[in-house]
């Protein structure tokens, strides 16, 4: 029997090997897909079940806070004081809807659910001491308020970063909706108030200023310029362009028109000044073609994953495509002429799809973000510094855990090219299409854009780019504001649209500094 | 067994103290685990030293004391780790219990440390009453008869259904499940039978000698049919095939065995919901997630969010899982302890069972023997059915995890199961220096 009795043992040892592996599988294996299975609620029990360190602006107005609730097991439910002006950006906790925004990107530091925010000390262990984070904004009440106030009711964006640290002081989108709506405990209330934003076609749970991608029209000609600066063959003041009243693409293609049937030309700087389609259009096309525009444009940051600390960034877009190689700008001039110094240009079978790029058209597309940093990069001698809306988390007694330091994202132009086009939107600013957004006592530099998106009925996109500083220092402030295309509003342009929201955002934020 | 109770208990002899002190040392350090760890899980739920941790302590340190020095004095020469393995596991089981407190309907723990205090008398009573377990064979029949009787006592009028299954029994105030003690009965009764019939069945098999497996076989599927009692008709038909298996060491009991319950098991899932139902559990809990496989699916969740090392004891939600006192009390040590705890539980049966079949090896008569390997297959096959069953290794099978789930019944009996195995390994160690080796 000893033996039976051997291999009753071994037979044991079996099964509970089993069992053991079967406990790996479920407590280690496979256990954070268990930890976030979908119908899981222990996750939402415990954020409801315990307090969460505030959301704040730098200027230390609470956009988020918990207040303390007896509902069975939800204890905490998120109030959002700010109502929607940092929707976009807080997002919500919702039982119901789950997380969003930073409420769900930093929400272990919210909960205080990280090592270094549990265990401060050993005496920790035995004191029931508050570990909820404070996550500290970079932006800035006075700022968001000034951008909200000025879009008004107005469909469409302002983003507005420090050019020099990447630190987003504002970022607002119209329209936007009340956190407090989805952060409710009546269930049944909370999801007909989801859906209703769901269904509503204004789409306000979408943050345009950077989930949703426009034409930037010619605020996108600061690129094309930065890329003829770059090429060594422009320069701001030569060669200079006979005036024109559009511009017909090579090898063939639908002619570009100047903005409400204009003629102009010029240098650089001039043409800048009018935003002169023809000439941008030539430029793109004929002195720089694809590769440097290309290469230029993902210097900017376009066709690449954004880098913003917040979910679901959208991509700009900058096409790549232009066909074949078909021959080089020589070919098609007149027999025995001299040569061209842009010459060797490559033109290929879609080169008038260039044409169109060069001046914001066709496949470009942005979101007002990304414009906002290309104005910053601009303002910051081609450093184009990664965006941030978070600057520290916080401990309960005002420690610092975490401090996001300022990182360069990428060089998006040569130093002296960046002076030369700050000069170039300077004077955009004083004496061209920008001349709305110009605050006494500062430098102020702009670009307008007017985005064509149909003539039944006539509507267009009003952008405007910019920067602002003290005279003769760095700019503290750059800004892409865009009002969206509005029935009725044919006529709305940049200049007269966007360039006086831009102001409001830049006095607001040199309000506080006395200038 | 009160007939044997006159009959003066044999005295320890030589080399008999040493066994004691090392479960001294085990019970010290378990005592240890038991207390910081219900400080411990008061300290997580509420950041204070539990109020009655005096009482408590006074109490855990008394009752394991008074259990030692029973042993001292009724089986001094018996395996030294059985007892503390059953009391860590007791004192884990209860401080889970006390824990889980208001979150289950509160006042459990008050009474398991009863359940305990009486599970300890019990074990003590079984000791002085049985002196030679030999003695216990010659009320074969009646442990038999009584054993089946018990297991249908619920079907009386006095039985209670409880959650589907029909397995309780109220008699006045005093609620108890029969069927923890029947499988003592009939581990006996299987044990004595097969004495004197394994000769017979391993030289030739005939129809006659094959009639109390199929007593066996009718009988638990019975019990199956009538009560809805999955886990105690699997735990008794395996407890016999084992048994049978060992006795006339032919693998084809275990063959006919496997494919009989899997015959009784194709008929019942046909003509029964209940087993249905359980089967699709444990196929796919997520095809009914709020009905038949709400259970597994929370002990799913509940085992993944302890990890590794658990949230710690009062730091999780085990109560999430209905019945987190009883059958899936291993969830709850999974949750809070995590995979370190588990494994530890996991670790003290595996110790239970190893000793439990040294004692039968040692044996050197055959009732002894397959009484040791019956009862180590109750502990060990139980622990396995319910924790594999938590984990979904196995269709789940409402039984308790021995010494550790919140009840009386389960507690008593398995501190009796706990009792035999000692008192056998106690009378072969002190009698072994003087019969050499063999009968006497």
């Amino acid at each position: 029997m000893n033996r039976r009795i051997r291999n009753l043992g071994a037979a044991f040892i079996v099964m509970y090997a089993v069992l053991f592996a079967q406990l790996n599988r479920v407590q280690f294996v496979q256990a954070d897909d268990y930890k976030t299975h979908e119908g899981n609620v222990r996750p939402q029990l415990r954020a409801f079940g315990q307090e969460r360190g505030d959301i704040v602006t730098a200027d230390g107005v609470v956009a988020a806070f918990s207040v303390p609730v007896e509902a069975g097991e939800i204890e905490f439910r998120r109030d959002y004081p700010t109502g929607d002006r940092y929707a976009h950006i807080v997002g919500y906790q919702s039982f119901n809807q789950g997380a969003f925004g930073l409420e769900r990107q930093y929400n272990d530091q919210l909960a205080g659910a990280r090592l270094d925010q549990q265990f401060d000390s050993l005496k920790d262990l035995f004191v029931d001491r508050d570990t909820t984070g404070t996550v500290v904004m970079t932006l800035r009440d006075d700022i968001q308020q000034a951008a909200a106030a000025a879009l008004g009711e107005r469909n469409g964006s302002v983003v507005a970063v420090d050019p020099r640290t990447g630190e987003v002081l504002a970022m607002w989108t119209y329209p936007s909706f009340d956190p407090n709506l989805l952060s409710g405990l009546d269930g049944p209330a909370v999801n007909a108030a989801y859906q209703t934003l769901l269904n509503d076609p204004e789409n306000p749970l979408l943050a345009k200023s950077f989930r949703e991608v426009f034409f930037p029209g010619s605020t996108f000609k600061v690129v094309t310029a930065a890329s003829a600066l770059e090429s060594g063959d422009i320069t701001l003041t030569e060669p200079v362009w006979p005036d024109s009243s559009g511009y017909e693409p090579l090898p063939a293609g639908s002619l570009i028109r100047n903005f409400g049937g204009s003629t102009c030309g010029g240098d650089l700087m001039l043409a800048l000044q009018r935003s002169c389609n023809a000439t941008f259009a030539e430029i793109g096309a004929e002195w720089l073609g694809p590769d440097a525009m290309i290469r230029t444009a993902e210097n900017f940051g376009f066709n690449a994953d954004p880098v913003i600390d917040l979910p679901d960034a959208a991509r700009s877009q900058f096409p790549t495509d232009y066909g074949a190689y078909i021959a080089d700008l020589d070919a098609y001039q007149p027999e025995g002429s001299p040569p061209l110094i842009n010459g060797d240009t490559p033109i290929h079978e879609n080169s008038a799809i260039l044409a169109q790029a060069a001046i914001g058209q066709n496949d470009v597309k942005a979101t007002p973000l990304q414009m906002a940093i290309v104005a910053a990069a601009i303002a910051n001698d081609g450093l184009m510094m990664r965006p941030h809306v978070v600057a520290e988390v916080q401990s309960a007694d005002g420690d610092v855990y975490d401090t996001v330091e300022p990182s360069l994202w990428r060089v998006a132009m040569s130093p002296g090219v960046a002076s030369e086009l700050q000069r170039a939107m300077v004077n955009v600013a004083e004496n061209g299409t920008a001349g709305g957004m110009q605050v006494g006592g500062l430098t102020v530099g702009g670009k307008t854009g007017t985005a064509q998106l149909g003539t039944t009925p006539a509507s267009s996109h009003a952008w405007v780019v910019g920067f602002a500083g003290p005279p003769g220092m760095p700019a503290e402030i750059a800004v892409a504001v865009l009002v969206e295309a509005q029935p009725g509003a044919s006529e709305q342009t940049g200049g007269t649209v966007a360039a006086p929201i831009a102001q409001a955002v830049f006095e607001a934020a040199f309000a506080a500094s006395g200038n | 067994m009160t007939a044997t109770a006159r009959r003066p208990a044999v005295r320890p002899q030589i080399a008999a103290v040493r066994p004691r002190r090392v479960e001294l040392g085990l019970i010290a350090l378990i005592a240890i685990v038991v207390v910081s760890a219900y400080g411990l899980a008061s300290l997580g739920e509420s950041a204070s030293v539990p109020a009655d941790i005096g009482p408590f302590l006074a109490w855990m340190l008394g009752l394991f004391f008074f259990v030692h020095l029973a042993v001292r004095r009724f089986a001094a020469a018996a395996d030294p780790v059985l007892l503390p393995m059953a009391l860590l596991l007791n004192g884990i089981g209860y401080v889970m219990i006390a824990r889980l407190g208001e979150d289950v309907g509160g006042g459990l723990a008050g009474l398991q440390s009863v359940w305990t205090a009486v599970g300890i008398a019990a074990f003590v009573a079984t000791l002085i009453l049985v002196p030679r377990v030999r003695e216990l064979a010659q009320y074969r029949y009646l442990l038999g008869v009584g054993g089946l009787v018990l297991l249908a006592l619920p079907l009386l009028p006095i039985g209670v259904e409880i959650r589907g299954a029909r397995i309780w029994v109220s008699i006045g105030p005093v609620n108890f499940q029969p069927g923890e003690f029947a499988k003592i009965a009939l581990a006996l009764f299987f044990a004595s039978y097969l004495v004197d019939a394994h000769e017979l069945i391993k030289n030739r098999i005939e129809l006659r000698d094959l009639a109390p497996i199929g007593a066996a076989w009718a009988a638990s599927v019975g019990v199956m049919v009538l009560e809805r009692d999955l886990g105690s008709s699997m735990l008794v038909f395996a407890l016999f095939v084992v048994m049978m298996w060992v006795a006339t060491e032919r693998t084809l009991f275990v063959g006919l065995g496997v494919a009989l319950f899997a015959a009784a098991g194709v008929v019942a899932f046909q003509l029964f919901a209940h087993v249905e139902r359980r089967i699709d559990a444990w196929l796919d809990p997520w095809a009914d997630p709020q009905d038949t496989g709400f259970q597994i699916i929370q002990a799913t969740y509940s085992m993944a969010e302890g990890g590794l090392t658990g949230t710690g004891l009062g730091r999780g939600e085990p109560d999430r899982v209905p019945v987190a006192e009883s059958d899936f009390i291993f969830s709850a040590i999974g949750e809070e302890l995590g995979l370190a705890g588990t494994t530890a539980i996991l670790m003290a049966f595996l110790i239970v069972i190893g000793s439990g079949l040294r004692i039968a090896i040692r044996a050197t008569r055959p009732f002894e023997k397959l009484l040791a390997v019956g009862l180590t297959t109750l502990l060990g096959f139980q622990a396995f059915i319910i924790m594999g069953g938590v984990v979904r290794l196995v269709p789940l099978t409402g039984v308790t995890l021995p010494f550790v789930s919140y009840g009386g019944s389960a507690l008593v009996s398995n501190y009796i199961v706990l009792a035999l195995l000692m008192r056998l390994s106690h009378e072969q160690r002190v009698v072994s220096p003087s019969s050499s080796g063999t009968s006497r």
